[in-house]
């Protein structure tokens, strides 16, 4: 059960994202790879997040449409980028976020990631709207969450529970 | 050389180039340029200006973007600069300001080991210079702002001058001015 990266980059296409900046992870492995073998989105792989967040605010102040991908443990990191570089300006980014401990959280397993634990209030504190996208079938929050990130001038997120399958 | 001699040197020469300034290394460049195509990084994320200076040049390839910058900020993100070696766009133009402290904490000094030119070559940046001569940068200025890049200049800076208050202006205002002036939006 997760959502398809080739789907989910049909997705961003039809929505007019021409950029993605994206650190991979366990959970967006194939979709990275889906972004790079796409020839319409231009992919950029930074170092840590806060890096990828002021690239990506970059990009769209110069008029391209970006989106980022990274995990909840890197959105930890990037907590002064997103504010200097998203909140603050009221630069409208799209997050895909990776929930990282949410399939253990879920399974019951012990001990709980702390970086599953965090990731709602974390967005929570920071007013951050956001959707989960589980499997296909929600891949519409996409759509979603890029229109309320325009509608508000601000960041807004979508936090995938498992991870990307081809 | 001194640094806002430095600085008038580069408005003297600066044309329709996007200027992205940063923290206190640059507190002085309002006194020598009103551009509508300068941009105040101040406050956006500590350490990022030649991240964003970096999608702005993406975004934006038919004109030149020049980032000034310290090197405080810059150990910061050391790893911007293995993006800028990746990625990096012919028209962006790094200025590193080398003064070797914290300015804006009281002036700190960290360790005068560090070799930002070597730095950057081992991050896999190809055009990388160190200038120490005033005259100099104003002889090599018209070959970085149109030779393709890009470029990462390493600048020994003093400073004699008193500076001007940080003023942290509007945040979304910068942003939406350099927006209308590039004519997107």
């Amino acid at each position: 059960m997760s959502a398809s990266a080739t789907r989910t980059v049909s997705v961003l296409k039809g929505l007019g994202f021409t950029d993605a900046v994206s650190i991979p992870d366990g959970e967006s492995r194939c979709l990275y790879q889906a972004l790079v073998e796409d020839s319409d989105i231009e992919v950029y792989l930074p170092t840590r997040e806060g890096e990828g967040i002021a690239i990506a605010a970059g990009l769209w102040v110069g008029g391209r449409r970006p989106v980022v991908v990274l995990q909840n443990t890197g959105l930890m990191e990037a907590g002064d980028a997103l504010r200097g570089c998203g909140i603050g300006p009221s630069i409208p980014l799209l997050l895909l976020v990776g929930w990282r401990g949410y399939p253990g959280a879920m399974a019951g397993t012990f001990p709980v990631d702390s970086a599953y634990t965090y990731t709602e209030p974390l967005l929570e504190a920071w007013g951050l709207p956001h959707r989960t996208l589980m499997n296909n079938d929600d891949l519409g929050v996409i759509e979603e969450m890029a229109a309320v990130a325009g509608a508000t001038s601000r960041p807004a997120a979508v936090v995938y529970g498992h991870p990307f399958s081809p | 050389m001194e640094r806002l001699d430095l600085f008038r040197a580069l408005a003297a020469q600066r044309s329709d180039e996007i200027v992205v300034t940063t923290m206190t290394a640059t507190l002085q460049w309002p006194l020598v340029s009103t551009h509508p195509l300068d941009f105040d990084f101040l406050a956006f994320g500590m350490g990022h200006a030649s991240d964003f200076g970096l999608g702005l040049a993406l975004a934006r390839p038919e004109r030149k973007v020049i980032v000034l910058k310290g090197d405080g900020g810059l150990l910061m993100s050391l790893g911007s600069m293995v993006t800028m070696g990746r990625h990096g766009p012919p028209n962006l133009l790094v200025l590193l300001l080398e003064n070797r402290g914290y300015e804006m904490t009281g002036g700190q000094a960290f360790s005068t080991k560090v070799d930002f030119v070597a730095l950057a070559r081992g991050a896999g940046i190809d055009k990388v210079e160190q200038i120490e001569e005033l005259a100099t940068v104003e002889a090599e200025l018209p070959r970085l702002l149109d030779e393709p890049g890009p470029h990462f200049v390493v600048l020994p800076v003093t400073n004699s001058e008193p500076l001007p208050p940080v003023r942290h202006t509007d945040h979304t205002l910068r942003v939406t001015n350099l927006r209308r002036a590039l004519g997107v939006g």
